[in-house]
């Protein structure tokens, strides 16, 4: 009797196990999971955009809020400045492919970040440079696992490519099934100790597209400090051509 | 009368015992000039890691130097922190008092932009504590005129292809999270032989520095330049009874703890050196007294023969080490002196054929310059004396115990 019982365990076990991963494999293959990935990274791009913003940062020490103009186009480029406060109007980024330069109206200087300088914070958020050159290239240099898969969200695991030099050791997307938005994003490191988590919420349609209107940062070792990324209006296909991203254009007030 | 009679027997060879005494003169003085080129390239890093950054002592919050975290500061204009001004500028041991803030940031220009440190000074009273002022290459200190001035190191400025006179941006995160940035004046390019200090600092006005982080009324240390290096750790300890556990006093030792095991390793190898040179000399020594005293044989047969205890007999052939001892501990100690002395005057300029050594944080100039150390004198001088005394037991020995008959008789 025990015999039988073993034999049964011991044949429905892998049968189970197979089903579920049959199961996942049926729900998405490796190229949909990295459309999924990809469009997921480039909710907020568009042919091109324009949204503005207001950037909370908390930190121990101060708190502060940005308001902010962004225009894009495609993945590639981006222009931001900054509309309030007072002191720093007119504080711009550019990032044209993998390059990107600030403007400091104060001095009338455009600075070029070092790539020594990319793992820095961004205007003082817990936002780093590198996050707004590389984040848009996740569906390129990570490959995908679905780690589970129910009603109402995917669980999606990217490991870098063997030799591709990335920021991050391994990320894990959680994304929201029915509207395909992601509803949070874990970070980890080389050493697979979890860094940062982003978490999105406040879903809203536009135009064509869901898209989650509030993005926050929170670093896993400063539990007390984030970053709110609150997107008041964004519009796409505005119409804007990738020759509006120069640093003459950076410059203007 | 021993005496006497010891002066006599050293006099009556004199050819031999002059021998001796120039081997024993010569290796003692070599040895002194030796230590005290060592002491020279020790002193020489020492100075490049103090007197180019750090100082000999840093007062600061607790934590800072480790974490160098922008809020670790501490009002520089409320009344403790004047009241410790005013001690240490009564102390006679401090000779220089400066006040820093530090930031870390971008600097640029055209289109270079490299990673910096600004280190926030009131430049007159920097000059007292760091030698920065004495290592420019090109331009001025700057003298307070305008407070958008600063010097750079020489690498640095290099890479950002910057001459004096023309102008970089720093960008930084102020306090309060705003984005600092200004412009600031070259005023001159230094140069220290230390490639993290020449890559990376930047010295500005501290006032300037204050604005731009928002940081108005603070500062993050203190440094001081005492008399004594080496008395620093003492003072420093004084200083933190003083200060209690909100602030943490480092001396350079604690600063740079490489430092301090260069320190260590330094006296365990003059150690071992004084070893080599006076076994070498002490073997020398030995021969020839062993020589002296067979040769003497006869002479110390008819001595015992007519009465001399065989203790006075030992006695006296260590006597005669002894003088001949103190003989050449003097003169060692004349002459290595005296090279000591032409060394740290005129030194040895290697600059042809080797560059500057960053080593342990210090850096070590190429030339070689000696300097007078108290130690580098008395340890050779007293092994020296211990020296000849060891080698002159055991032929004493040997004369107090020959059998006059046997000797007399030429057995």
């Amino acid at each position: 009797m025990v015999r039988i019982i073993l034999l049964l365990v011991l044949t429905i076990s892998p049968l189970t196990a197979l089903a579920e991963t049959s199961l996942a494999k049926s729900d998405l293959n490796n190229q949909q999971l990295q459309q999924l990935i990809r469009q997921v990274e480039t909710q907020y791009n568009g042919e091109s955009a324009h949204a503005l913003t207001t950037m909370s940062v908390s930190t121990e020490n101060w708190q502060r809020t940005l308001s902010m103009e962004f225009w894009s186009w495609q993945r590639e480029r981006f222009l931001t400045r900054i509309l309030r406060p007072a002191k720093e109007k007119g504080v711009g980024t550019l990032k044209i492919d993998r390059e990107v330069w600030n403007y400091l109206p104060k001095v009338d200087r455009v600075i070029k970040i070092p790539s020594s300088m990319m793992g820095g914070a961004w205007m003082g958020s817990h936002i780093t440079n590198d996050d707004l050159v590389k984040s848009s290239h996740v569906d390129k240099d990570y490959q995908f696992t679905l780690l589970s898969a129910d009603e109402l969200s995917y669980q999606i695991e990217c490991l870098p490519w063997p030799d591709t030099p990335t920021v991050w050791g391994k990320l894990i997307y959680t994304i929201d099934r029915p509207t395909l938005t992601p509803k949070q994003i874990r970070y980890f490191d080389e050493e697979m100790i979890l860094v940062r988590t982003i978490y999105f919420d406040q879903l809203q349609k536009t135009g064509e597209r869901i898209i989650p209107m509030r993005m926050r940062v929170q670093p896993a070792d400063k539990p007390g400090e984030q970053t709110v990324l609150h997107y008041q209006s964004i519009e796409f296909d505005t119409g804007i051509g990738p020759a509006f991203f120069s640093l003459r254009n950076l410059k203007k007030r | 009368m021993l005496i006497k009679l010891a002066f006599f027997n050293l006099w009556r060879n004199s050819r031999r015992t002059l021998l001796t005494l120039s081997a024993m003169v010569i290796s003692a003085a070599m040895l002194i000039l030796a230590l005290g080129i060592f002491s020279g390239m020790f002193a020489d890093m020492l100075a490049s890691t103090t007197e180019q950054y750090h100082g000999h002592i840093v007062i600061s919050k607790k934590g800072y130097q480790d974490k160098r975290d922008l809020y670790l500061h501490f009002p520089v204009t409320a009344e403790p922190t004047q009241k410790l001004m005013q001690t240490l500028k009564q102390q006679t041991q401090v000779r220089g008092i400066s006040t820093r803030l530090r930031s870390f940031g971008l600097l640029s220009h055209g289109n270079e932009s490299r990673p910096a440190e600004l280190l926030g000074v009131e430049f007159a009273a920097e000059a007292d504590v760091t030698t920065l002022r004495h290592k420019l290459i090109a331009g001025h200190y700057p003298d307070g005129s305008r407070r958008d001035e600063g010097i750079i190191g020489s690498t640095l400025a290099r890479r950002l292809n910057i001459q004096p006179g023309q102008q970089l941006v720093f960008v930084t995160q102020a306090a309060d999270g705003s984005i600092g940035n200004d412009l600031l004046h070259v005023s001159g390019i230094f140069t220290s032989g230390d490639q993290l200090r020449d890559g990376s600092l930047v010295l500005v006005d501290q006032c300037w520095l204050r604005e731009l982080m928002v940081l108005p009324d603070v500062v993050h240390e203190i440094a001081l330049r005492v008399e004594q290096p080496l008395l620093a750790a003492d003072l420093a300890t004084q200083l933190q009874t003083r200060l209690g556990p909100n602030y943490e006093v480092l001396d350079w030792g604690k600063l740079l703890p490489q430092m301090q095991e260069v320190i260590a390793s330094y006296d365990v190898s003059r150690m071992i050196l004084v070893l080599i040179l006076y076994s070498a000399a002490g073997l020398g020594v030995l021969n020839t007294f062993y020589m002296s005293v067979m040769e003497r044989s006869h002479e110390f047969g008819i001595l015992l023969a007519t009465g001399m205890p065989p203790a006075q007999l030992r006695r006296l052939v260590l006597l005669e080490s002894l003088i001949l001892g103190l003989i050449a501990t003097c003169c060692a100690l004349v002459l290595g002196g005296a090279l000591t002395l032409y060394m740290e005057q005129v030194g040895i300029d290697l600059s042809d054929s080797i560059s500057a050594v960053t080593y342990a944080g210090g850096t070590i100039a190429p030339r070689l310059r000696a300097v007078h150390e108290w130690g580098n004198y008395w340890l050779p001088a007293v092994c020296l004396l211990a020296v000849s005394l060891l080698a002159s037991y055991l032929p004493a020995r040997r004369a107090s115990k020959l059998q006059p008959v046997d000797v007399i008789r030429g057995l």
